[in-house]
C-alpha cells in the first residue's frame, strides 16, 4: 500500500451529500485497493458519487460508460489501423508507420493504468454489458495489467486507480466477479437527508418550498401503482422547474396543485395515474 | 480474529467467501478499522455482496458482538424453533419490506431476539387454535407472525400453530432456497441460452471492414480504398407460447417466471402467447387468455426463420388433443384436433422446440408427452435441456 496515498481521506464534496458509512466504505476500498461496487434504484447518485470523490481528493475522473455491445478490448485500447493506413500510403505525417505503437490509442481503462498520477475509474452499469465482459474486466482488474496483443506489450499501471462500478441490478453479477469487489447498496434517502441534499443543489431555497417540495415528492413516491418511482434526480429537476418558474407560489404546493408532473414521471401510464391521484389531493 | 464470527454467517446461510474474509483480515491488521463502527462498515462492505444478505448480517454482527442470543433457552425444541424462524424471516428479504411497511419504525428497531421471542411468546399463551384477530398466531388477522394474515410478509406458521410445525414450515423455506434443487436462476438460463443469437449484418454501412479495405487499397495499387460494412445485430426473432392454464403448471412457476423475465430482458423481438394445455385454433397475447386472441392460421404469415418455442408439461387427457372438440373450454371448438394444429405449427416454423418443467425420466409415462415429442422435440428446462434446445434451435437444418 502506497502510505502517501493513503493519507488522502475522502470525506465531503460541494454538491454531495455523503453518509458517514458511505465514506467509510469509499476509504476502506481504497485502502484496500479494492474496486466498490454500488448498487441502488436509478437516480440514487451512484455515478454522483465518483464525481464526489474526484472533487474532494482533487483525482482526475476518468468515465467508461458500458455499453451493451462493448467488448473488453474496446474498453481498454483502440488500434488505429485506418489511420496507419493512410500515413503508410501517403507518408506526411509525423508518425512512424512501421512502428505500430504510434497507432494504439488507450481508451478508458488503458488511459487509467497509464495515467501519471492515481486516478478515479468510474465503470458506469456495468450491469448493461454481459457476462464475458464483466468476467474478462475481472481479470483485467485483479492484474492491473493487460496485454496489446498488436505490439505485444503489456500495460501495467503506474498507479492502482480507484475503481468505482454502478450497476442497476437489472442482472445478476456473476459470483467470481463480486468476489472481487467490496459492495454497497445506496438506498433511497430518508426525508431528512433528501431535505439536505436538495439544500446542497439549492443553497439559497426557502424553507417553505424545501418543506413542500420534499413532503409533496415522498407522498408521489407512495403511489404504488407506478412504475418507475421518481428518485432523487427527478427531484432536484423538479425543484428547478418550480424555482424557475415566476408563477409558481409554495401555498398552491401545499394546497395539492402539483405542476411540473412530468418531471417526476416520465412514463405515460405513470404519469397517468400520478394526475388522477394527484386530483384527489385537491380534495 | 473473529472467525467464529465468519462461520456464524456461513452457518444462517449468507455466502461468506474465506477470501473476502482474508481481506478483511488484511482491513484489519493494516489498521483500517479502529472502532465496532468501524467494523461493522467494513465487514458488510467486504463480505456481503448484495443487499439481501444486509439484514441477515445485522441480526450476525449483533449476536456476536451485542451478545444477544438468538436462540430462546426455554428448550431445545422451541431454540431450533427460534434459529429456523430467524432464519428464515431473514433469508427473505421482500418479507422483511413487507413486514416493515405495516410498522417500518418498530420492527426495523426489532432484533431478532425481540421477533423470536415475540413469537415465542405467542406461543405459549395461546392455547387453542385462532383465527382472525390481532394478536394470536393463527390463519388470518394481523399479527406479524401466523399465515394467511394481513402481515403478508410476516412469518408463516403452518396449520397447527404448533412449534413442531413451524420449524418445518420455516425450514421447508430456507432449504428452498438455497438447495441445488432451487430452480434456475437467471444467470444460469443466460449461459443456457446465450446461443441463441443470430448475428445478422444491420443498420446503416458504417463500419469500416479493415480486412476488405487492405485488400481493396493493394488492389488498387496503393490508392486507399475505404469499405464499410454494416455492423452484426441479434435479429432472432422468437415467438414464446406458455402454458399458464389450470393446477398442472403451478409448480412449475418459479422456473417459467426466471425464463420469461430472461427472454424478455435479452431478446430483442419476442412474442409472448398463452395457452392451455395444448393449442387449439387460438393463442393469447394477454396472460387471462381472453381479451386478446390471436389465430393460429395467421402464423403463417410471420417470417418462417422465427424460433418457435412451445413451453408446458404436455401433460392432459389424451382426447384434449386427439379428439376434435377436444379443449376443455367450452368456447374453443374449432372442428380440428389440436394434434393437427401442433403439426401445422411444427411445419411452419422449421425451428421449434417444446420445454418441458417436468423432468425427462417422468415422460414417458404421459401418453400426451409421448405423442408431442413425435411433433414437437422435447427439451428439459434444466442448465442441459435448455443448452441442447439452443443448439437445436441455432443449427441450419
Amino acid at each position: 500500500m502506497n502510505v502517501e496515498e493513503d493519507k488522502k481521506i475522502f470525506s465531503e464534496a460541494s454538491q454531495y451529500v455523503l453518509d458517514k458509512e458511505l465514506a467509510k466504505i469509499v476509504n476502506i476500498s481504497m485502502s484496500l485497493e479494492m474496486p466498490l461496487l454500488l448498487k441502488g434504484e436509478p437516480g440514487t447518485g451512484k455515478t454522483m458519487l465518483a464525481y464526489a470523490i474526484a472533487e474532494s481528493l482533487k483525482m482526475p475522473l476518468i468515465v467508461l460508460n458500458v455499453k451493451s455491445s462493448m467488448k473488453l478490448i474496446d474498453a481498454l485500447y483502440q488500434y488505429d489501423t485506418l489511420t496507419r493506413l493512410n500515413d503508410s500510403r501517403f507518408g506526411d505525417s509525423t508518425r512512424n508507420v512501421s512502428n505500430i505503437e504510434e497507432y494504439i490509442k488507450m481508451a478508458k481503462i488503458g488511459q487509467a493504468f497509464v495515467a501519471n498520477e492515481r486516478t478515479i475509474l468510474l465503470i458506469d452499469e456495468i450491469d448493461k454489458a454481459d457476462t464475458d465482459f464483466q468476467d474478462d474486466m475481472l481479470d483485467v482488474l485483479d492484474q492491473m495489467e493487460f496485454d496489446i496483443l498488436e505490439i505485444d506489450k503489456t500495460i501495467k499501471t503506474k498507479h492502482r486507480p480507484v475503481i468505482i462500478i454502478t450497476s442497476n441490478a437489472k442482472k445478476d453479477l456473476s459470483d467470481p466477479f463480486l468476489g472481487r469487489c467490496n459492495f454497497h447498496h445506496i438506498a433511497f434517502p430518508e426525508p431528512d437527508m433528501m431535505r439536505e441534499i436538495v439544500q446542497v443543489h439549492f443553497p439559497s431555497i426557502s424553507q417553505d418550498l424545501l418543506e413542500a417540495s420534499v413532503n409533496t415528492f415522498y407522498r408521489l413516491r407512495n403511489f404504488n401503482e407506478v412504475e418507475k418511482k421518481p428518485a432523487t434526480r427527478e427531484l432536484i429537476n423538479w425543484v428547478r422547474a418550480l424555482r424557475a418558474d415566476p408563477d409558481f407560489k409554495v401555498k398552491e404546493l401545499i394546497k395539492g396543485n402539483i405542476p411540473y408532473l412530468g418531471i417526476l414521471f416520465k412514463k405515460s401510464p405513470d404519469y397517468a395515474v400520478a394526475q388522477k391521484s394527484v386530483s384527489r389531493f385537491r380534495l | 480474529m473473529f472467525t467464529e464470527f465468519f462461520y456464524t454467517l456461513r452457518q444462517v446461510g449468507v455466502p461468506v467467501s474465506p477470501t473476502s474474509f482474508l481481506t478483511l483480515q488484511k482491513a484489519l491488521s493494516g489498521g483500517l478499522i479502529n472502532s465496532v463502527d468501524d467494523f461493522y462498515i467494513s465487514a458488510r462492505a467486504i463480505l456481503i455482496k448484495s443487499e439481501r444478505y444486509f439484514d441477515l448480517f445485522d441480526q450476525v454482527f449483533a449476536h456476536y458482538f451485542k451478545g444477544i442470543e438468538l436462540a430462546d433457552p426455554a428448550g431445545v425444541d422451541l431454540a431450533e424453533a427460534a434459529r429456523a424462524l430467524l432464519d428464515s424471516w431473514l433469508s427473505d428479504p421482500q418479507a422483511i419490506a413487507n413486514a416493515l411497511g405495516v410498522d417500518e419504525e418498530s420492527l426495523s428497531k426489532m432484533s431478532p431476539e425481540e421477533l423470536i421471542e415475540y413469537f415465542l411468546e405467542r406461543l405459549k399463551e395461546q392455547t387453542e387454535a385462532h383465527h382472525g384477530g390481532g394478536k394470536w398466531i393463527g390463519t388470518g388477522g394481523t399479527s406479524p407472525v401466523g399465515h394467511s394474515g394481513y402481515h403478508p410478509g410476516g412469518m408463516r406458521v403452518g396449520g397447527r400453530s404448533r412449534n413442531k410445525s413451524a420449524v418445518k414450515v420455516a425450514m421447508d423455506r430456507r432449504y428452498r432456497d438455497y438447495s441445488q434443487q432451487a430452480p434456475l436462476t437467471r444467470h444460469h438460463m443466460g449461459e443456457a441460452l446465450k446461443r441463441l443469437r443470430n448475428m445478422v449484418p444491420f443498420g446503416p454501412k458504417d463500419k469500416v471492414d479493415v480486412d476488405e479495405t487492405i485488400y481493396r487499397t493493394m488492389k488498387n495499387g496503393g490508392e486507399i480504398e475505404l469499405i464499410f460494412n454494416r455492423s452484426l445485430r441479434d435479429k432472432l426473432k422468437i415467438i414464446l407460447a406458455i402454458d399458464n392454464g389450470g393446477w398442472s403448471m403451478d409448480p412449475y412457476i418459479d422456473i417459467l417466471q426466471s425464463l420469461f423475465d430472461y427472454s424478455r430482458s435479452q431478446f430483442k423481438d419476442l412474442k409472448v402467447y398463452f395457452f392451455h394445455n395444448t393449442i387449439y385454433d387460438y393463442l393469447w397475447a394477454d396472460p387471462q387468455r381472453r381479451s386478446k386472441p390471436h389465430s393460429v392460421d395467421e402464423l403463417v404469415k410471420i417470417d418462417p426463420e422465427t424460433r418457435f418455442i412451445i413451453v408446458g408439461d404436455a401433460s392432459m387427457a389424451p382426447y384434449e388433443i386427439m379428439a376434435t372438440d377436444g379443449s376443455i373450454h367450452i368456447e374453443e371448438r374449432s372442428g380440428k384436433p389440436s394434434l393437427e394444429r401442433l403439426r401445422f405449427l411444427s411445419s411452419t416454423f422449421r425451428h421449434s422446440a417444446w420445454l418441458n418443467p417436468k423432468p425427462a425420466d417422468e415422460w414417458p409415462y404421459t401418453r400426451t408427452v409421448n405423442v408431442i415429442r413425435q411433433i414437437f422435440p422435447m427439451f428439459e428446462i434444466t442448465l442441459d435441456g435448455l443448452d441442447k434446445m439452443a443448439t437445436h434451435l441455432m443449427s441450419k437444418n
